[in-house]
């Protein structure tokens, strides 16, 4: 049973790691999320919306198979992950061969390398020494490091820039890897809610996508929140005083803006809505007494439930407020929360005459019982609560994502710009016993530029060749010949 | 042999200078309107304008090139292109004064960021390079961007919040400074397909392919009981009217979805006469063919007047809200685009039907643009990747959220995954000449559907652009 199990993984692992399993995979994830970019999505589109654009069957089909919240059904995740295999497994399989490449680098050409390389050159020379010391000064000319490689039956330069470029690749496959996995740590361990707070109250209750709570470990803290907007309306900035309190204490302040998210231990808390809670906050009014006309009006300031006195013997109180009231049956009722038709109940009463009147602002004929008011309530403003807005979210995997970005950066400098070029110099002597300097070269990119490199290589060798031998013709004679008898 | 029946009747290609110098001559009085409103000699709309006469006179001269195969109005078209981007620098500085931010707030500017960099580009490719009539791919899709821009919103809006960000001016510069790249990568890879003797009637396939795909998605999505659906344009605010948030609000404009319908069938006649020539062994309808693409340019010149004439103002009723709404040009830049480029299209396949030997004189041998497509896509992928990343970032601060799977994230993704596709091909299975072309062309598709069709096919709230 062993074998077979080894063989199966074997297979596995092999199709894994075939550009073919990739190929597809990746046509796979195309397919996909086109398709979840085409078919309406569930968590962003309003259900109302789903039931309006597609037939009831439909829907349940879509539910059923998640093409109705692609992006975050297990199937898409488990495609990710896949795909990271086959990256992994392709990487691994194609990686040795590229480290011996790298590691043992190549330096002593043998014949039928030499014979196989297509750009290279033949330069005459009068004998190995001269010509090998030539071509040093030439690299060493053109900022090219040179490397003598004595072998027993052969004596050569190597000259080389720029190796790391063949890791490259797998720099980059690297920071896609990491990428994947800072996304499915995100889309496993990951989770998104919001929090609603007005200045001054604190919360440790984040509200999640699906409604539920979730209890975050520390709490925090609205000081104020506000709008800035441009001369003609439009919003320029919102704002949000935000204070962290942890175990009791506060530990954090910070005032955040679009774009500038508060972070405390891997939450992060974004400006993301704001807006009137349809609370009141406050009510200014003026009160003038209703008989005579002595009193002036006096300026009041209510908030709900507060009762503040008129003279010595009268009181009001605030006792509803009703942000869009409609009237039905002789009762008041509230259609919706936001101030858009909004009514105060106030009870204006005396003691001394024992009475507890009921005030509507504004007067709702049948309800309200203005008329026995002792004072004309006038309302001067109306001042509702603000609330910020909060976004939530906590992704453990993004640093994972910024390091494989920024990975990604360099191994693309190296893969794209960075060439890995290859020199190599060998004495030869030709069919007809002449000496011969033997210069090839390779680069794994840019072949054309490299055509040149090559070419200028090649001429400052011949430049140093021909200084050098103006300087010591004189020793070079008897050094030919002694070459000529050792060549026989 | 289509080559030798046009000459033998030169009238033809009269016909042909005489309607596109009318298109052209229309299309500037459009533009000349708005420099007339704004009252201003030289203020941004009139820079802008001279753009467009200089791109669009650098076009006409690339068409005489192709009517006339002289070489000195190729030397010519580049001197318009580089006064076209003159003008064009100088309408991009006015733009980055007055607003006070780099020009990549709205969708105008970075139209007007993205045919500055493509003219920018296709100079570079011609000095550079040595692509002389690269021009002829390239100013078209400029001159569809200018004419664009004369009909979008363009006064210099404050910014929302979510827009404040450096790393926003720093994704939407990468993503345009890509996409030229992109659309140059598909120019090369178009005259590498010249020079690698395609034959011209697959051409003729592949450009009826292409309009006949624009006619169908217009048709799809915007052709209701005969009428055309167009997005209502609120006037006084200059911006397109919404029923729910992401939802527009559309108003039929009626029997303009019968005359689509007619051009759809007269763009997919050369289509139908290619496959036929193929079945039946039969050169004769090639030359059918190649008149029924010069029929089907008239048609969708007249489909661009009427859609101009009707769709430029008017009050229109909707099928989804009671009353009558007004429409406007401004609202419909996906079905303009649409119809433009598919008579560029066309006329492109008239030029190499006509002038191949010429076209083919002055370009670089195969192999040289074949290295040049490979060389402008290793620039553009490393941007793409860039701008995801720079975008991701943005969207992490501004949304709370690296990633959302929004439909133009998920298509620049997509796009990214293409361009990966054509360098592992490449580099690992040596694809070369051919397939990469084809590759590099698919991706320039893609890239257009990621900056147009996301926005203007797919429901989604990128909304800023």
């Amino acid at each position: 049973m062993v074998p077979s199990l080894r063989s199966a993984f074997r297979k596995i692992w092999q199709t894994l790691s075939s550009i073919k399993t990739g190929v597809v995979l990746i046509i796979l994830v195309v397919i996909f999320s086109a398709a979840g970019t085409v078919i309406l999505q569930r968590p962003i589109t309003d259900p109302d919306d789903m039931q309006r654009a597609y037939s009831p069957a439909m829907l349940r089909f879509f539910d059923a198979t998640g093409l109705s919240d692609i992006f975050h059904t297990r199937w898409f995740i488990a495609l990710m992950m896949l795909v990271s295999l086959s990256i992994i497994a392709a990487s691994v399989q194609r990686f040795p061969n590229a480290w011996r490449y790298f590691a043992r680098p190549y330096k002593s050409p043998d014949e039928s390398f030499r014979k196989a390389l297509p750009t290279q050159a033949q330069i005459p020379i009068v004998d190995e020494e001269q010509g090998l010391s030539a071509a040093e000064r030439g690299f060493r000319h053109l900022g090219l490091k040179t490397e003598r490689i004595v072998r027993p039956d052969s004596f050569s330069l190597f000259s080389e820039r720029n190796r790391m470029s063949e890791m490259a690749v797998y720099i980059v496959h690297a920071s896609l890897l990491l990428i994947l996995t800072g996304y499915i740590v995100d889309a496993l361990y990951g989770w998104r809610g919001f929090l609603t707070l007005s200045p001054g109250t604190v919360s440790n209750q984040v509200e999640m996508k699906d409604g539920s709570l979730r209890t975050i470990p520390f709490s925090i803290r609205c000081d104020g929140t506000g709008e800035d907007t441009y001369a003609d309306g439009t919003p320029k900035r919102w704002w949000s005083k935000l204070a962290i309190v942890d175990a009791g204490r506060e530990v954090s302040r910070k005032e955040i803006v679009v774009n500038d998210p508060l972070v405390y231990h891997g939450l992060r808390f974004y400006q993301a809505s704001y807006g009137r809670t349809g609370k009141l906050d406050q009510l200014i009014l003026n009160a003038t007494p209703a008989n005579g006309t002595k009193g002036t009006p006096q300026e009041i300031s209510l908030a709900l439930n507060q009762t503040v006195a008129l003279d010595a013997d009268t009181t009001v109180q605030l006792v509803e407020f009703i942000p869009d009231f409609v009237v039905q049956d002789g009762r008041v009722y509230a259609r919706s929360r936001d101030v858009v038709n909004p009514a105060v109940h106030m009870i204006v009463s005396s003691k001394k005459a024992n009475t507890r009147v009921n005030v509507w602002l504004p007067a709702i004929p049948g309800v309200d019982e203005n008329a026995s008011s002792p004072y004309i309530l006038d309302p001067k403003d109306l001042k509702t609560g603000l609330y910020t807005g909060l976004q939530v979210s906590h992704e453990p995997g993004q640093w994972a994502v910024w390091g494989g970005v920024v990975l990604m950066a360099v191994g693309l400098t190296f893969v794209f710009y960075v060439v890995h070029m290859r020199f190599w110099v060998v004495p030869v002597l030709d069919a007809r016993g002449r000496t011969l300097l033997w210069v090839g070269g390779t680069a794994n990119r840019n072949r054309d530029a490299f055509e040149q490199k090559f070419k200028n290589v090649v001429e400052q060798i011949q430049k140093e060749l021909k200084s050098g031998s103006v300087a010591s013709a004189q020793t070079q004679t008897t050094e030919i010949s002694g070459k000529s008898i050792a060549g026989r | 042999m289509a080559r030798a029946k046009i000459e033998q009747h030169p009238a033809t290609g009269t016909t042909l200078v005489v309607m596109v110098g009318l298109g052209i001559a229309f299309l500037l009085f459009i533009a000349f309107l708005n420099v007339v409103k704004s009252g201003n000699i030289l203020s941004e709309a009139n820079l802008l304008y001279a753009a467009l006469v200089f791109y669009a006179g650098a076009g006409a001269l690339y068409l005489g090139f192709g009517v006339t195969g002289t070489d000195a109005y190729v030397k010519f078209a580049s001197l318009m292109t580089w006064a076209g981007l003159l003008a064009n620098t100088g309408a991009v500085a006015h733009r980055w004064y007055e607003a006070g931010h780099p020009p990549f707030a709205s969708i105008y500017e970075m139209l007007l960021a993205f045919v500055w960099t493509l003219a920018a580009l296709t100079l570079i490719a011609e000095k550079r390079y040595g692509v002389k009539v690269i021009g002829t791919v390239t100013m078209p899709v400029a001159i569809v961007g200018v004419i664009l821009m004369q009909l979008l919103p363009s006064e210099v809006r404050p910014l929302v919040p979510a827009l404040q960000s450096t790393w926003l001016h720093v994704h939407v510069t990468l993503a345009m400074l890509a996409y030229a790249a992109c659309a140059l990568s598909f120019a090369l890879a178009m005259m590498f397909l010249i020079q690698d003797k395609m034959k011209t009637e697959t051409f003729l396939a592949a450009t009826s392919i292409f309009t006949v795909g624009i006619y169908a998605a217009v048709l799809l999505r915007f052709e209701k009981w005969g009428g055309l659906n167009v997005v209502a344009w609120d006037t006084e605010n200059k911006s397109e009217m919404f029923i729910s948030r992401g939802v527009r609000l559309f108003v039929t404009i009626p029997d303009l979805g019968w005359l689509m319908l007619l051009v759809f069938a007269a763009v997919a006649a050369p289509l139908v006469l290619y496959i036929l020539s193929h079945v039946k062994k039969n050169e004769s309808f090639l030359a059918i063919a190649d008149r029924a693409v010069f029929i089907s340019i008239l048609l969708q010149a007249l489909a661009l007047i009427f859609f101009l004439l009707r769709a430029r103002n008017g009050q229109y009723p909707s099928l989804d809200a009671e009353g009558l709404y007004a429409t406007s040009l401004a609202a419909s830049p996906f079905i303009l685009s649409a119809l433009v480029g598919g008579i560029f299209a066309n006329l492109l396949y008239l030029l190499l039907l006509w002038r191949r030997e010429d076209l083919e004189r002055l370009l670089p041998d195969a192999d040289a643009l074949d290295r040049i497509t490979y060389k402008t896509i290793c620039i553009a992928f490393p941007l793409l990747t860039l701008m995801i990343a720079a975008g991701a970032y943005w969207a992490n601060r501004a949304w709370g959220s690296y990633w959302n799977w929004d439909p133009k994230e998920t298509w620049a993704a997509i796009t990214w995954l293409v361009y990966a596709g054509y360098l592992h091909m490449r580099i690992t299975r040596g694809w070369r000449g051919r397939r990469a072309a084809y590759f590099a062309i698919l991706g320039f598709a893609v890239v257009m559907f990621t900056f147009f069709g996301v926005t203007y096919l797919l429901p989604g709230l990128h909304a800023y652009a």
